[in-house]
Formats: C-alpha cells, structure tokens, sequence
C-alpha cells in the first residue's frame, strides 16, 4: 500500500475510533443519562451536566491525549530516539514545576487572554527541552543513555523543588497539589479549553506541517541539509512547538504519564515510520487513548474519579517493561 | 571547458585550527574525480564545502557559475546528491521508503509520491541491484545494502553530479567493488559527475581517471591517476613509505617498511 492510501485510511479509521469513543464518554458517567432523554427530553441538570462536564471533559481529554501523543512523536523525531516522550524527557515535570509556582505565586490572572499558569509551563518546559537535548547530543548524534539520564535528573531535581513547595503549603493547598500532580482532567465549563487551544493549535499545526523535513531528519543532518531541509529551523521549530503544545496541556492537567510514548509506539508497530502518517494519527490515537482512560477513571469505583494520570502511568508502566524486554537483545547506546 | 562547480581559495577553519587552506578545484560534466589524503587531510571538509553543507571562511563556489550558498537548498538538490560515510538511519523505514526520500525535493510540502516517483525509485532500486531488498527495513539490511540503499536515495534525485564522503569505507570487498562499478556505470551511462573521497587506493587506480591528494589543507598533488600515484605523491600524503609497482598494466600499492 502506498503511503498516501495508507495516510487516508488510518486517518479516517482513528477518527471513526474518536467519535465512538467521545460519545459512549459522554453517555457515561455517575449521573445516567440515556442518549435518546439527553437529545429529546432533557431536563435542567442532564443540561448543565452536558454542557459544563461531560463535554468539555471530553473535548479536554481530546485535547491533552491528542496534544501528548504528537508531541511524543515529534519528540521522537527529534532526538532520533524512539524513547523520547513529554514524559521521559522531564519536560513534564517542567511543565509541572512551572505552573505550580504560577499558582503558588497568585499568577491565576491571565494577560491578553494568556494564562500565566500556561505561559510559565511553557517556558519551564522549552528550558528542560534545551538542557535535556545539548546535555544528550554528543558529536551531532543523541546517545540513548545520556537521554533518558539528562530526563531522570531533570525530573528529580524539579520533583525536589515541588517538595520544597509543598513542604511549606498548608494542608488543602498540599492536597490540592498532590491531587493535581497525579494528573486529572477534572474541568468545568469551556473557558479552560479555550485557554489552553489558544497555544495548542498553533503547536500543533506547526508540528504537523513539518512531518515531511522530519522523516528527511531522520537521515542525519548532513544528507537532511543536502535534501533541503533547514535542519536548525526545523529544530527550533519543534522546541517550540511541543513546549507550547504539551507545556500549556500539562499546566492544566498535571503531568499525564507515558501518551506520549505508547501511543506513536503501537502506531508505528501498525503503520510503519513514517511520520507524515504517525503524527496525525498519534493525535487521534492519544486523544481516543485518553477519552476512554478518563472514562474509565471515572466510572470505575463510581462516585469516586481515579486521577486518570494513574491508569496511563499503571498502563505506560507495563507498556514500557514490555518494550524492555522485547527489545533485550538490542544494544541501547 | 564547461564547469559544474568551480571553487576557488577556500579557507575553512574550525575552533581557531585551519582544515583547508586555500583550495582551487573544478570538476566538469562526467568527470570522476578521486580524492585522496590521510585522516584529518580535509576530504569531508571539502566535499561539504563543495555540496553547500558548509561554508568557507572565505573563497567561493560556484555552481555552473552562480554562488553556491545562494542558489534555493531545495533546487540545488535536484541537481546536487550527497552520500557520506556512515549514513544515518534513525528509524526503520523500508529500503523503497528510504530511497523515495530522494524525490523530496520534487514533492510537495503537502503531497505524498505519486506514481511516477515509485516508479522511478524502483528504477534506481533495480540499477544499485537492491530490488529484491525494496520491502525489507532498511535497519535489517547489512552496512553494504544499506549503502546501496543511500546510492539509489541519491540517483532517484536526478542529479548531474554525485559528492561521496568514503562511500565504501566501511563495507567488504565485494560491496566496495560493486559501489564503484555501479559509480562508473552512473558516469558512463548518464554522464553524471563523481566526486569521491576514498581510503582505498586500489579503487582510486582503478575507476577513478582523475585524482586529487589533500594535505594540511592544501591540494598538494593532482592529475591524471598515472601522474599522480606515486611512490612520492603516496610516501607524502600517508607519512609512510610506499612501493608502487606496475605488472601486466595493473599498478600495485603497498607499504615497503
């Protein structure tokens, strides 16, 4: 098969796969509510729970699974390492740290429409992207072990300063946090998903229009350069971008392990690497992925919601011992 | 006498230590030019300069008689390919994914190959002889395939001239041999021009008519293959003592200490 048929029906299959996931989401929940009531006959609160819960959650989770999923695979394509993720490269912890001391600082207010919280995200994030990428590329190529070490000690090291904080916040403000770092899409109302699309589409479309350079990256710098690719333009291009992107989708939910890096690897079992395909597929993935964990979260032990960072780390977790074991008798550099 | 490229003074240093130092060099349509010199001569250095991947400190390049580093990267690579050492695969693609590469610069930012693209991937596949590889990952083929593989990215270009960083070094005999009669078979063919750094000094006697030895920087010997490989040339560029022996027409290279 052609990779331009091959393009058309994943595209359309994972978004089949979105819609089927997003509306059994919607009909889901504590409060029951049957599809034929909701759309003929709704009543006051089966409204107010559409419109101000279930939807945006929905439309979050699109958001933050879609965003985490590309990023993961424009990460990949980066660092030329298929182990690369939000995650792994301690850019969510950035992220994390950076909206924490938004919130901590009072800095809620947003400018021109910008939320602070999502703005110091970003910057943390595109400061641990530049530490974790010029502390593992060494003569022109990304060693896998200095990698994923620059991404442990990032995250160690803004886990620390996360502890400080929580070590002098008061006991809601702490439980808050906790609560929080566990990762959760829990929302109400549309003005978070409008606040956080503003830096998403622009990220995102930046990173899809550039697919075609990045499989041409893949080939070195020096033949990328000699095929016509601004090989230092399309680094920066990706720097920006997932920070933005994945920055300002962390700030609100909190770190959501291991998207980012199942999702472009299950595609590419199926697919193949190509990443004009991979990544606009890891968007429709990650953003079913993430719908149906979030369902899950929160119909599991109903009433109570499971932060869902904790069924996509219990899932990446498995998934990454499974990658380890698979993948024993290659030698990572 | 028509030039394709044509660079003239070159100076290029790195971290304050010259790499090249004032260098003249032309090559014309179907010529095959070998480049020889030591480690650490400034054969890289030269052939990126000469593909535009570099640029000299001062001098110019001329492509067929415009600034190199002013022509667009993407027009250039419609007539300029580019082949280095050890080429890098980061992800699996399969052997015809990788070749197709080589049309970017035909293809749209958008679009995906057509038709004719695969087609002439398949061509180039069948040229380099790697067409029964064409489904096989690229990371499952062995160093020499995966060479052949880089050759055939490079040819579905369309170029009129071929730059190659020690194209062979790594490989075994047999791929060596086979890469270099597949280079003189692209020039005699389609009249495509060769440049080529290269460590083996039998290959340069053999296919290549003329050749270039660099060091410190500079061009210090060039001509014809017969003029130029020498005992002294030799004893000169390596730093050792070299017998050069000529039976039966063939010439023979080797250490005399």
């Amino acid at each position: 098969m052609n990779a331009s048929k091959k393009f058309h029906i994943s595209i359309a299959l994972l978004s089949l796969l979105w819609l089927v996931i997003a509306l059994i989401s919607i009909f889901t929940g504590t409060y029951e509510i049957g599809p034929i009531d909701a759309i003929l006959n709704p009543d006051e609160l089966s409204k107010t729970i559409f419109l101000n819960i279930r939807i945006p959650r929905v439309l979050m989770a699109t958001i933050a699974g879609g965003t985490l999923a590309l990023s993961g695979a424009a990460l990949q394509a980066l660092f030329r390492n298929p182990l690369a993720s939000p995650f792994t490269l301690g850019i969510s912890g950035g992220a994390s740290l950076g909206a924490l001391i938004a919130i901590r600082l009072g800095l809620g207010i947003g400018i021109l429409g910008f939320s602070m919280i999502s703005i110091s995200a970003f910057i943390f994030s595109i400061l641990t992207m530049l530490f974790v990428y010029s502390v593992s590329k060494v003569g022109g190529v990304v060693a896998t072990g200095r990698l994923l070490l620059a991404g442990v000690v990032a995250n160690f090291l803004y886990s620390a300063v996360v502890m400080f904080i929580q070590f002098f916040s008061n006991f809601t403000e702490s439980l808050q946090t906790m609560r929080w770092i566990m990762g959760s899409l829990d929302i109400v109302g549309f003005d978070t998903v409008w606040k956080t699309l503003i830096f998403v589409i622009p990220g995102c479309l930046l990173l899809l229009v550039s697919t075609k350079d990045m499989n041409l990256f893949g080939l070195g710098d020096d033949v990328a350069t000699s095929l016509g690719v601004d090989v230092k333009r399309l680094e920066r291009k990706i720097y920006f971008a997932t920070s933005l992107a994945a920055g300002s989708v962390i700030s609100v939910t909190g770190p959501i392990g291991f998207v980012g890096l199942i999702i472009p690897h299950i595609l590419r079992m199926i697919l193949g690497v190509d990443n004009r395909i991979i990544l606009p597929c890891s968007f429709l993935l990650g953003a079913s992925f993430l719908t149906a964990a979030d369902t899950v979260s929160r119909t599991v032990i109903s009433p109570v919601e499971i932060p869902v960072g904790i069924i996509t780390a219990a899932l990446g977790g498995i998934f990454f011992l499974w990658l380890l074991i698979r993948t024993k008798k290659e030698v990572i550099v | 006498m028509e030039r394709i490229i044509e660079c003239g003074n070159i100076v290029f240093s790195y971290n304050g230590t010259d790499v090249l130092n004032g260098i003249n060099f032309s090559i014309s349509p179907g010529q095959m030019v070998g480049i020889l010199g030591a480690n650490g001569a400034g054969k890289s250095t030269l052939l990126k300069i000469l593909s535009g991947l570099l640029q000299p400190n001062s001098g110019e390049t001329l492509y067929r008689n415009k600034e190199l580093s002013k022509l667009g990267r993407k027009e250039l690579s419609k007539h300029l390919a580019y082949i280095p050492q050890n080429p890098v695969f980061a992800f699996p693609f399969t052997v015809t994914e990788t070749v197709l590469m080589g049309r970017a610069p035909y293809i749209g930012r958008f679009e995906f190959e057509r038709e004719g693209d695969i087609e002439i991937a398949g061509q180039a596949m069948e040229t380099v002889g790697i067409s029964h590889l064409k489904d096989r990952l690229i990371s499952q083929v062995s160093a020499g395939e995966r060479q052949l593989a880089s050759l055939a990215r490079a040819l579905v270009q369309e170029p009129e001239i071929m730059i190659l960083d020690e194209p062979a070094t790594f490989l075994d005999v047999r791929h060596r041999t086979e890469i270099m009669k597949i280079l003189l078979k692209l020039k005699e063919e389609r009249g495509i021009s060769i440049v080529s750094a290269t460590h083996d000094i039998f290959a340069a006697l053999y296919y290549f008519e003329e050749i270039k030895i660099l060091k410190d920087g500079v061009i210090f010997a060039e001509g014809s293959t017969e003029t130029v490989v020498t005992e002294e040339n030799l004893s000169n560029a390596y730093g050792i003592n070299v017998t050069v022996k000529k039976e039966n027409g063939r010439v023979f290279v080797f250490p005399s200490d």
